[in-house]
């Protein structure tokens, strides 16, 4: 089959969502040249932990050994599923996020399968011979666009309850009469939490994807940095009032431990929400961030399921607990938003 | 969310259903012939529910003044509680799913409203613009007959005082996050001279009459000084201002009639006094 008919049938998943596939016009098998974002072209050789990947759709769609898909080339964190690097073995690499991250798997949550492997085809190149890459499809910034005040959701792990607190918050604020923007920072990218703040109603979602990057994991912070201002500010451009960013994984991972001890996070931020899955989790990281200099306006998360353990949560840090159903109530997010200063401007 | 089926065959007077995760929530829009660039006024009823002589009563001045005037009905089955956000009703939530579907079939009307509520809706007026100060221009209050004070003087739901009881200390904290922004509205408190009644609707017992008055006349004198000194204490100008009805009892139709109070509400300046 021709090169581009190959492309052209192959699933493109869900990273990949801003490439302008017509600038892919040559292609090579230098794959250990391949960067982080790269765009590689593979087949599916054994089915493992992933049994789908991601369209830019927004849908799921199985895979056959035989398919032809196009990730991004990634590392990836994720203490449920993998660690891996963004390295192209060309005998064979691993699929790493149904999202579309293509990588090396170096190690696995006991209680899961092993990824699923891919079989490298191609790198796609440009007209120019360079490796087509996410970044060449990020936004582009925004210089003089508004900057709207921000929210953090943080969390002592993955899977703490952050996505949901987000989305929930954003919901809240949407009903107030708050345009919102949903924002995620790091992580690796996946529609999941996407869609999840689509569908609270959020006025613009973004995440580093849109940035240009596949994943966070391993990437400089000042990259990072950088990207989260381009978000911001897209947001502001579109016309948020207000942004609630996600930072992901827990206080304790690379990318995030590094930030929330960079000021520029404790100056950007204009509330916190903290995320838990119990309540000693609560008061350990509402400790680490102290030091830091982070005070979250209130604890949530997998813990606010269980009375007992909110009441434990909100004795111990003297932090309202709040739920799902608070986070969603106008009355609730109406005050992250004053407190952020959405309320009337006053006279210097 | 919203239900925008309404009878647009009227222009002048339409009907238009908001639904909420509160329940279903239902109003008469008098749109004037010649409408003026100001925010719609949101009319209340009281606990006599009377939004038919409230819209026929506020109809006139609405074409006079060109103002957009939305008066929602609270119907007794459907929203026994309606007066203040409670564990049994949040009528919060279907007032601001109201607004959102009046903007949304009235663009003109986006932005924060006036609020004008008599007894149990001067109630609901005055909380629901303390937990949603950016969703109001300017608060009219008319013979509510006990207050939510803007201080700690008295526990939840009479102050911002905490309380023992878990919903009031949240909502306590709720109300307190937007006081400051709630002390910039421009509001106007009307009492009527002769509504001194301590009759069985007035909520009575001895904390409250002895820190907001034995009757609604004193109790509005209170809020506004309550009101007055939270915005000193906040370092912001006064901005509530009592305007006593003369002769007037607790009957609203009497107070419009007699007292011009749909037109003093609707002429009232539209910046802080």
């Amino acid at each position: 089959m021709p090169f581009q008919a190959s492309l052209d049938r192959a699933k493109w998943t869900f990273v990949t969502r801003r490439v302008e596939r017509s600038r892919i016009v040559r292609h090579d098998t230098d794959f250990a040249a391949a960067r982080p974002g790269d765009l590689i072209l593979a087949h599916v050789d054994k089915l493992g932990q992933h049994r789908r990947v991601q369209l830019p759709s927004g849908r799921p769609s199985f895979i056959f050994p035989g398919d032809a898909v196009v990730m991004a080339c990634g590392a990836r964190y994720a203490p449920d599923q993998f660690e891996g690097l963004a390295e192209i073995d060309p005998k064979g690499a691993d699929q790493l996020a149904g999202g579309g991250c293509i990588g090396r798997m170096v190690a696995r949550n006991s209680q899961i399968k092993p990824a699923t492997r891919l079989m490298p085809a191609a790198r796609l190149l440009d007209a120019a011979g360079r490796a087509v890459n996410l970044a060449d499809f990020a936004l582009a910034p925004r210089p003089g666009a508004p900057r709207p005040p921000v929210i953090g959701v943080l969390g002592t792990s993955m899977n703490s309850g952050k996505t949901l607190a987000m989305a929930q918050l954003v919901l809240g604020l949407r009903r107030a009469g708050f345009r919102a923007g949903a924002l995620k920072i790091t992580g690796t990218g996946a529609f999941g939490d996407y869609n999840e703040y689509c569908d609270s109603g959020a006025h613009y979602v973004g995440d580093f994807t849109d940035a240009g990057m596949v994943t966070t994991y391993r990437e400089p912070l000042d990259r990072i940095k950088t990207a989260a201002e381009l978000l911001i500010a897209e947001a502001g451009h579109q016309g948020c009032e207000i942004v609630v960013m996600e930072v992901a994984d827990g206080l304790l991972q690379r990318e995030t431990a590094a930030l929330i001890a960079d000021p520029w996070l404790n100056d950007l931020l204009s509330g916190l929400v903290f995320a838990s899955g119990d309540a000693v989790a609560a008061v350990g990281g509402v400790a680490i961030l102290a030091r830091h200099g982070l005070k979250p306006d209130a604890v949530t998360g997998m813990l606010s399921c269980s009375p007992m353990a909110s009441a434990e949560a909100g004795g111990a840090t003297g932090l309202p607990v709040l739920t799902r159903a608070d986070l969603a109530d106008p009355a609730e997010a109406t005050g992250f938003a004053l407190r952020a200063g959405l309320g009337r401007k006053e006279a210097a | 969310m919203n239900d925008m089926s309404g009878d647009l065959s009227t222009p002048d007077h339409q009907t238009i259903t908001a639904c909420s995760t509160a329940g279903k929530l239902t109003a008469r829009i008098i749109r004037p012939v010649r409408s003026v660039v100001a925010p719609p006024l949101l009319v209340l009823h009281g606990i006599s529910r009377n939004a038919k002589t409230l819209e026929r009563l506020f109809a006139p001045e609405a074409e006079r003044t060109g103002r957009t005037i939305i008066v929602p009905h609270f119907p007794e089955p459907s929203w026994p509680d309606f007066q203040r956000p409670s564990k049994a009703a949040r009528p919060d939530l279907a007032l601001l799913a109201l607004i959102d579907a009046v903007t949304a079939r009235l663009p003109d009307c986006a932005g924060p409203v006036d609020l004008f509520g008599h007894s149990g809706g001067a109630q609901l007026a005055h909380r629901f613009a303390m937990v949603y100060p950016h969703r109001v221009a300017g608060l009219h209050l008319a013979a509510a007959g006990w207050y939510c004070l803007p201080d700690e003087t008295m526990p939840y739901p009479y102050g911002l005082a905490p309380g023992k009881d878990s919903f009031d200390i949240v909502w306590a904290r709720r109300n307190a996050a937007g006081l400051r922004d709630f002390l910039h509205l421009p509001t106007c408190v009307y009492a009527g001279t002769r509504d001194v009644s301590r009759d069985p609707a007035l909520r009575m017992t001895r904390d409250l009459d002895a820190r907001q008055g034995r009757n609604r006349h004193a109790r509005a004198r209170t809020y506004v000084a309550a009101l007055n000194a939270a915005a000193e204490r906040n370092g912001l100008p006064p901005c509530a201002h009592l305007i006593e009805l003369i002769d007037c009892d607790h009957d609203v139709e009497r107070a419009i009639t007699r007292n011009d109070l749909a037109a003093r509400v609707l002429d009232a300046p539209r910046v802080a006094i």
